[in-house]
């Protein structure tokens, strides 16, 4: 649980607290100003890559537009009239800070993907891989889960060319986001074993998604056993 | 600051014993537990011609938004004896007699108004009235007028009321805020808005595929999000709410998800795996170096900005289960937050500073909310019952709350107070509506 470190910085924090009036406030002060001393405090270390990456997009400016009353003109004795505009969020001015909404782009992308979807279904079918199932919180592979994942390892044996993408599902008990991590961790324990079981990595991809794709909508465990899975899914084009 | 609270506690005892409470241009801090609502009676939003229902929803949508801004009492007029009519422009000898009685049983503000068909322009356009009488300087302290399409109508109202709520407190109000969240369409999850009631939702994007967990920009222009590029790998998207133009900020491989704008724009905090295990990131929006905030085997995710900007609340799973921490925006000072329970998760800074919400689980294993101060002090379960509830976003006044929640079967949006008082269901439709997240004020 680390509790060495984190005993350390408890100490930190109270060392502050014996020095002076408010702990707080005082700790705030020194985490954004003296970043050399409160390197020693820290549990986990900032390593500062300060690389510009490849894999990072382009950045609009959207720190918030100035304007006191924020596009409100306050009550008046004599009112001049505002014109209210359609999806301008009842700004007067018609800038609507961008709450103007434009409507969503249905273009081929939705049919395409359910297309490629029915297709990799089909091949994961035909080729008769079996899901892993998981405990609750858990993606540890019990021994019984492991002979399904000893078949699928002979199926990609003897299937050399087949790639398979490995995604890693939650019940939906918990949250969205710490669902995609747990997601995540049985997805690599499945691609893990496989590789264990000698697999090459390259023919193995590891996605997660969470409680979003559930195979079963019920809220009752017989339900959420089916989601908490690990499912392999052979690729096909891309 | 101490001194601050008890000035503040004085006029307050003081507004309480002459019975005028803050008559304009007094900045109200409406959070606070000993906050003296103030007395607000709607009389009546009159029809002037237009379509039948014009002035009568009017009248309630602006009710709703006045009873939602915390900051007023609203007064049952009829059942003080007061007349709900003639008032007219509040000049007349029938609106002083009005006033009288309004004052005299403790009413601050009265507000009414008309509603009709605009003369000239385009033909279907309707317009609105509305006045205010404040009893506290005795006068009709002015009023507002707007005109538009019928379509529009509900804006209208929700613009008269952040109007009242900026006169008296100061602060911009909510009533024109939105929240995006994400609805299920089959088996794709696509980013939808709508007017922070539950009114008027309007879909984002159309890929039929993952588009998970919106965030806004602080000027509300935009929405950054997780997609997931033909299906298999996971990218931070933004999205021009206007334009409909969408492009990819972040591809860097394996998870990429909890994506978090700073407050003034200039950081974009987020969760990757893409350098093994599940890991905090800040990119600097101008420069677009990326800095490693967090270096542990367990995974962290789930970035939340103070509103200063200074701190960041996060989730982690050193330990085992998922507790909230917090750290300098740096990544240095890092703490942990929660102890209680063995499952804390989405943490949500208020952007008044004076707690984090996150979903807690209970001893009977059910997914609640719960508020935490930043410094660990006070801790309070939010929700209760059944249901599984996640994913809270703050309104930008700090007084509300959204997050999802099965508690009538199907995943739908939640509006609550910040004191688990008025919990109003928004969303109705669809069988899957998650992830909501609050726009900041206009």
């Amino acid at each position: 649980m680390g509790t060495t470190p984190f005993t350390i910085a408890v100490a930190f924090v109270a060392s502050f607290a014996l020095l002076g009036v408010s702990g707080c406030s005082k700790k705030s002060v020194q985490s954004g100003g003296d970043t050399q001393s409160s390197q020693q405090s820290k549990t986990a270390k900032s390593e500062s890559t300060e690389s510009s990456r490849t894999g990072v997009g382009n950045f609009p400016d959207t720190s918030m537009q100035s304007g006191g009353g924020s596009g409100l003109r306050g009550l008046d004795k004599n009112p001049s009239e505002e014109r209210i505009g359609a999806g301008s969020g009842g700004s007067g001015n018609g800038m609507g800070a961008g709450s103007l909404l434009a409507k969503a782009d249905t273009s081929d992308t939705a049919a395409r993907q359910m297309d490629e979807i029915r297709a990799e279904q089909a091949a994961s079918t035909a080729a008769g891989l079996r899901d892993v199932f998981f405990g609750y919180d858990s993606w540890t592979i019990s021994d019984d889960q492991r002979q399904a994942l000893n078949r699928d390892a002979d199926w990609m044996k003897s299937n050399p060319s087949a790639v398979v993408k490995v995604e890693g599902h939650c019940d939906e008990r918990g949250t969205t986001a710490y669902n995609l991590v747990l997601g995540e961790k049985r997805a690599k324990a499945v691609r893990n074993y496989l590789v264990e079981l000698g697999i090459s990595a390259n023919r193995l991809s590891v996605v997660s998604y969470g409680k979003e794709r559930p195979s079963c909508m019920d809220h009752a465990e017989s339900c959420y056993q089916q989601n908490r899975r690990g499912h392999l899914a052979v690729k096909t084009g891309k | 600051m101490n001194q601050r609270t008890f000035i503040g506690l004085i006029l307050c005892c003081l507004c309480a014993l002459t019975g005028v409470v803050g008559a304009a241009d007094v900045f109200l801090e409406a959070t606070r537990p000993d906050f003296q609502k103030i007395p607000l009676g709607v009389v009546s939003i009159e029809n002037n011609g237009g379509p039948d229902w014009l002035g009568g929803r009017l009248e309630e949508v602006l009710k709703k938004d006045l009873k939602r801004s915390l900051v007023f009492e609203l007064m049952d007029l009829p059942s003080l004896g007061i007349k709900v009519r003639d008032v007219g422009n509040g000049l007349g000898n029938g609106s002083k007699a009005v006033f009288k009685q309004a004052a005299e049983n403790g009413v601050s503000v009265l507000v009414w108004g008309k509603a009709g068909l605009k003369k000239g322009e385009k033909e279907d356009d309707v317009n609105m009235e509305g006045f205010v009488y404040d009893s506290g300087s005795d006068e009709v302290v002015g009023g507002k007028r707007y005109a538009g399409s019928p379509s529009v109508v509900r804006l209208m109202a929700h613009r008269f009321a952040d109007e009242l709520v900026f006169r008296y407190t100061g602060e911009p109000g909510i009533a024109r805020t939105k929240i995006a969240y994400v609805s299920a369409h089959g088996a794709a999850r696509e980013l939808f808005v709508m007017d922070y009631d539950g009114y008027d939702a309007r879909q984002l994007t159309a890929d039929g595929f993952l588009n998970l967990m919106p965030r806004w920009s602080p000027d509300r222009r935009f929405l950054v999000f997780t997609a997931y590029r033909d299906r298999n790998t996971q990218d931070i998207d933004m999205i021009e709410l206007a334009t409909g133009k969408r492009w990819t900020l972040v591809s860097y491989g394996g998870l990429n998800i909890t994506p978090a704008l700073s407050p003034d724009g200039n950081f974009l905090a987020f969760a990757s795996s893409h350098e093994g295990n599940s890991e905090l990131y800040r990119l600097d929006t101008r420069t677009k170096a990326v800095q490693r905030l967090t270096t542990n085997p367990a995974g962290e995710l789930s970035p939340s900005w103070s509103p200063t900007g200074r701190e960041i609340a996060f989730v982690s799973d050193r330990g085992g289960g998922p507790q909230v921490f917090l750290m300098s925006s740096d990544g240095s000072n890092v703490r942990r937050l929660t102890f209680e329970g063995d499952y804390n998760a989405a943490p949500a800074w208020s952007p008044r500073g004076n707690w984090i919400a996150y979903v807690c689980r209970t001893p009977r294993k059910e997914y609640k909310l719960c508020l935490i101060s930043p410094d660990g002090q006070k801790r309070m379960q939010l929700t209760t019952g059944g249901g599984i509830d996640d994913s809270p976003s703050w309104s930008p006044d700090g007084r509300h709350l959204v997050f999802s929640s099965t508690a009538d079967g199907k995943s739908h949006i939640y509006m609550i107070d910040a004191d688990g008082k008025d919990l109003e269901r928004l969303t109705f439709e669809g069988t899957h509506n998650s992830a909501p997240t609050w726009s900041p004020a206009s």
